[in-house]
């Protein structure tokens, strides 16, 4: 069956309502899928904390709390970029913390990425300057400071 | 129904505890997720393991057999290759989908247990099995929820499907126990009405209370009711491979050796450490 009420449409509304955001699909205990969105979400926060290491160790206590807030109905694009625009949403707000900034930076110099698609190796020197921190990139090498 | 000859306790390959996992003198079976093994030439410590002849088998968890699309190509191409390269008796998947309508959810999902899910799986598990050199084993998974749909037992539907693609059964008797404690009912009733004479091998795993019910974490230890469900299956017919799956938040590798231990006193299996 294909259509609205196909397998693959029903699949794609329950997908939606656990991780993006959508509405409950007719049908389903809400409890029980609420339980699932807030399991779903902490195992996201714990694969952004092992790439993003730092964001999280900066934020402690709080890394739970502020991932989850930032990211709970945020269509999730893979724990690389969602730890970057998490990253970068707190910088543009000014609540990056600084040892977080550095490992922001780093990842700026050394590739591109324009927030919707996979970020991209530079091949050119680049300078990233995210609170005090400064990073510059040539070669391949990072300097941070 | 036997792929593997008996090969007792194991545990999950992760690179975390790679080294010990190499210090285990009794081991004679691991698995490794099969999109974690890097393509070309396999980690040093697993192929170390290969030639002291320890059976290694390639575990998916993105192919998303029961998703009502066709499983992608350059996914299937990679579990197959994986196999191969692994010379692995076997691989293994789950009855589950893990994304729809271009997005991931990042975590295993249950398929509704309706004859429409079984013409899914049954497509795309023969659409593995045609590539892949080996038998693959099916393993049903822990549930937070269930679809609204659903026709039948998750026997009756495990049955079905294994009987429909001559796949094998991996069961996970942690998952047993998470689904049966999550709906109330008699883990021992579930466990006895699954098919458990396709089973390949077992896993085994920890979980923990949160949020009213029993997530299957694999991140904490393993409690004793699934022990005991352990023991119960291995009274009846031991399966030839028992082995713990531990994702993340390692213990001290002597906690993580004693509870392998428990593992294997609880089968019956010389203990591995």
């Amino acid at each position: 069956m294909t259509g609205p009420d196909g397998l693959a449409a029903r699949q794609a509304a329950l997908v939606a309502a656990l991780v993006a955001g959508g509405p409950l699909p007719p049908g389903f205990d809400a409890d029980d899928v609420a339980v699932a969105r807030r399991a779903l979400l902490r195992k996201r926060a714990g694969l952004v904390r092992y790439h993003w290491p730092r964001l999280a160790a900066a934020l402690g206590d709080r890394w739970l709390a502020v991932f989850g807030e930032w990211a709970d109905g945020r269509t999730p694009v893979g724990a690389l970029r969602d730890g970057w625009d998490l990253a970068r949403h707190l910088a543009a707000a000014g609540r990056l913390p600084a040892c977080a900034a550095a490992e922001l930076a780093a990842r700026e110099v050394t590739a591109r990425y324009d927030g919707e698609s996979a970020p991209r190796r530079r091949r050119l020197p680049a300078v990233r300057r995210i609170g005090r921190t400064i990073a510059i990139q040539a070669l391949g090498r990072v300097l941070v400071r | 129904m036997t792929v593997l000859p008996d090969h007792g306790i194991g545990i999950g390959w992760r690179p975390e505890i790679a080294g010990l996992v190499a210090d285990l003198p009794g081991l004679r079976f691991t698995e490794v997720v099969a999109e974690a093994l890097p393509t070309g030439t396999p980690p040093a410590m697993l192929t170390a393991l290969r030639e002291r002849g320890v059976t290694v088998v390639p575990h998916g968890t993105r192919l998303s057999l029961g998703g009502a699309e066709p499983v992608e190509k350059a996914r299937l191409d990679r579990f197959v290759d994986a196999a191969r390269r692994l010379s692995a008796p076997l691989a293994s998947e789950h009855i589950a989908y893990v994304r729809g309508g271009g997005i991931e959810a990042g975590h295993l999902l249950p398929v509704p247990r309706s004859r429409e899910a079984i013409a899914a799986l049954t497509r795309n598990v023969r659409a593995v099995q045609a590539e892949l050199p080996v038998p693959l084993a099916l393993e049903p998974i822990a549930a937070l929820f269930d679809w609204p749909d659903d026709e039948l037992t998750e026997a009756q539907f495990l049955t079905e499907i294994l009987e429909r693609t001559d796949a094998l059964l991996l069961l996970d008797v942690a998952n047993v126990y998470a689904n049966a404690r999550n709906r109330g009912q008699d883990p021992l009733a579930l466990l006895s009405a699954l098919p458990l004479d396709r089973i390949a091998y077992v896993h085994v795993a920890g979980g923990a209370e949160a949020d009213g019910r029993y997530h299957d974490t694999h991140t904490d230890p393993t409690p004793q009711p699934v022990f005991d469900l352990v023991s119960w299956l291995c009274a009846r017919r031991r399966p030839p491979a028992l082995m713990l799956e531990r994702d993340g938040a390692y213990p001290p590798g002597p906690e993580l050796r004693g509870e392998l231990d428990r593992l294997a006193d609880a089968a019956g299996y010389p203990r591995i450490t």
